[in-house]
């Protein structure tokens, strides 16, 4: 089985990174490596102030070592697509990459304190939820899985770090990694 | 129960084109982009999106309005989101009066594009909801309502196209479930009795008296218990169609009353004695061989001559398989919208697992399958774990045995003379499905001595 991959910038917070891995091969039950990623500056939309996810993805996909089954990189960037005012993050529907943005995981976004475990349990929700795009899974009906759309944060903190039998089922009958 | 959905985004801009593509498609829902609004119509003149998500300036002489416009005009009911990034009062104004769902500005709130695609979905299930709520109510099946690809049906529905508009009586065959009763609905509702009461009758279900009282109805004080007159299923009908299921089944007494009916269309009620007159159609419909109950004196050859005016034979679930895969999306479909679950598609294992059936039940059992298989689905589609009872059935097609002990040259006979049977007769079809070159076959039919 080929193993799983998360990738940042050096400057992205190394906890996050850490947690993201050991949380996608307790998921996946599959090895997951760390690889260091270039700046996504490239993206920079200087009328938004954000950076564009659709181009980041054209990256990683570029970058995607040869024995990834999938790539995940986050970033501290906050990220948008042109319809949109934001997105926590952007996947290749059954591709091999997606990228989850961190900055609007943390409680300081929204003018309150920080709180790391918070902040932590976000960046699992989320980079859960991406990987699964990667395997072909859908949002999900059910607002407590991983799956569930959210397009407020408070969205991702009702939800639970973890997919539902459904989604559980389906990755089962489609992981082909 | 998003995947069956289909919205189209029109963009000239790729990256916004495919982005809002791809979020949605992460929702769920089947996506197709166009670069223009040339290419929109092209692709709404095929078929009709759940959403239209149209961007409202548009190179090309066919903006964001106009390319609205042309596509409610091929779909009047069109549910249109313009999307815009230069908003001005006029614009918004001219594109409502158009008739847009909505316009908005991008870039906007996730969260308000998600409740505006969720509300419209809604809308549209609660749409086509009612369409098949009001079609069961009505029960107004029409030929489009057969849900079919083989050539061998279209020729049948054709026929029965082409007799709608007859008085003539129409003897419908076919296996248990196969859709007969759909048939001959499809029959009434095309032709100019389709205002007229369509009435339908199991001649299984009822004992021999209970059945001729509901056919001929009976006059107050004709037995116990008739306390007052009632109108039997013939007069019900008058002016429309009378549906007799499983005629075979029918007593000999009532062979000759059903026979005078025909004859005469006049008929007595039970314990009346004055003559009804009726004008109603009569389509017949049975599982049983009736040629063969004829020849074994089990029904009079001359109601089968009156019934068999115009014979329509609807081929087994077995020797239509290429519609295997159209009934049981349509099913599932169905059940998704009345059971709210949401499964949209069937696995390639559990398709496999359908085909490989024999269906003895034909139709009816295929959908009571899909039924029974999405009410135990944990999962988003069916797989073949779902259709497990299948193999409980015992008679999956692939557990055909071979008969061991059989002569090749007696198993090669039985095979053609069951080839022969299954194309009606027809050599060329008969060759072509055997493998074999019609000279061939018409040597081994000779050497075999198998009858055609």
């Amino acid at each position: 089985m080929k193993p799983l991959y998360v990738g940042a910038t050096a400057d992205t917070d190394r906890e996050a990174l850490t947690a993201a891995r050991e949380f996608l091969s307790a998921q996946f039950g599959l090895p997951v490596r760390e690889t260091e990623l270039p700046g996504v500056d490239f993206a920079f939309d200087p009328r938004r102030n954000q950076y564009g996810s659709s181009a980041v993805l054209d990256m990683l996909a570029r970058l995607c070592p040869p024995d990834a089954a999938k790539l995940v990189g986050l970033t501290e960037r906050d990220l948008f697509i042109p319809v949109l005012t934001f997105v926590f993050g952007h996947a290749q529907l059954q591709g091999r990459v997606a990228v989850v943005s961190l900055a609007r995981l943390r409680q300081e976004f929204y003018g309150l304190e920080p709180n790391r475990d918070i902040f932590l349990d976000r960046v699992r929700k989320e980079v859960l939820h991406e990987t699964g795009h990667t395997f072909g899974l859908v949002h999900c009906g059910d607002r407590s899985c991983a799956m569930a759309l959210s397009t407020r944060v408070q969205q991702i903190d009702e939800k639970q770090a973890a997919f539902c039998p459904a989604c559980v089922r389906q990755l089962e009958h489609g992981v082909t990694a | 129960m998003k995947t069956h959905w289909h919205i189209l985004v029109v963009d000239d801009e790729e990256v916004m084109c495919e982005s809002l593509a791809a979020w949605l498609r992460e929702d769920g829902y089947a996506v197709d982009t166009a670069a223009s609004g040339r290419a929109a119509v092209e692709l709404a003149s095929r078929q009709d999106y759940a959403i239209y998500f149209i961007d409202l300036k548009m190179p090309g002489g066919m903006d964001g309005i106009e390319t609205m416009m042309q596509i409610r005009r091929l779909h009047p009911e069109a549910a249109i989101i313009i999307i815009t990034a230069y908003a001005t009062v006029d614009t918004a104004i001219t594109a409502m009066k158009e008739g847009a769902l909505e316009y908005i500005v991008k870039p906007c709130n996730p969260e308000e594009i998600s409740l505006l695609v969720s509300r419209t979905i809604k809308v549209k299930n609660l749409q086509r909801e009612n369409a098949i709520l009001r079609k069961k109510l009505t029960r107004q099946y029409h030929f489009q309502d057969v849900i079919s690809k083989s050539a061998r049906m279209r020729g049948i529905l054709d026929l029965a196209h082409e007799v709608a508009s007859l008085r003539s009586t129409v003897l419908i065959l076919g296996e248990s479930g196969t859709g007969k009763e759909l048939v001959a609905r499809a029959i009434h509702n095309s032709g100019d009795r389709a205002s007229k009461p369509f009435v339908a009758v199991s001649c299984a279900a009822l004992a021999e008296t209970l059945l001729e009282s509901e056919l001929f109805g009976y006059e107050k004080g004709a037995f116990t218990g008739a306390d007052q007159q009632k109108l039997g299923k013939f007069e019900q009908a008058d002016g429309g169609t009378v549906f007799l299921d499983e005629i075979g089944d029918i007593s000999p007494k009532l062979q000759v009353d059903l026979l005078r009916v025909l004859q005469d269309r006049t008929f007595y009620r039970l314990g009346g004695s004055e003559e009804v007159r009726v004008d109603a159609r009569i389509i017949a419909a049975t599982h049983v061989n009736l040629q063969q109950a004829v020849a074994d004196g089990k029904f009079r050859d001359d109601l089968f001559y009156r019934l068999n005016v115009i014979e329509i034979r609807i081929p087994p679930l077995r020797e239509r398989r290429e519609d295997i895969p159209l009934l049981a999306q349509h099913f599932v479909e169905r059940f998704a919208h009345e059971s709210g679950k949401e499964i949209g598609e069937i696995s390639d294992g559990a398709m496999k697992a359908l085909m490989d059936y024999n269906w003895p039940g034909n139709v009816r059992e295929l959908e009571n399958g899909v039924e029974r298989a999405m009410v135990t689905c944990r999962g988003h589609s069916l797989i073949e774990e779902d259709f497990a009872f299948l193999h409980e059935n015992g008679a999956l097609a692939k557990g055909w045995a071979v008969p061991a002990g059989m002569p090749l040259q007696e198993m090669e006979k039985r095979l053609i003379a069951a080839t022969i049977q299954y194309t009606h007769g027809n050599i060329k079809e008969a060759a072509s499905v055997l493998g074999i070159d019609r000279s061939t076959l018409y040597e081994k039919i000779k050497r075999y001595e198998i009858p055609r």
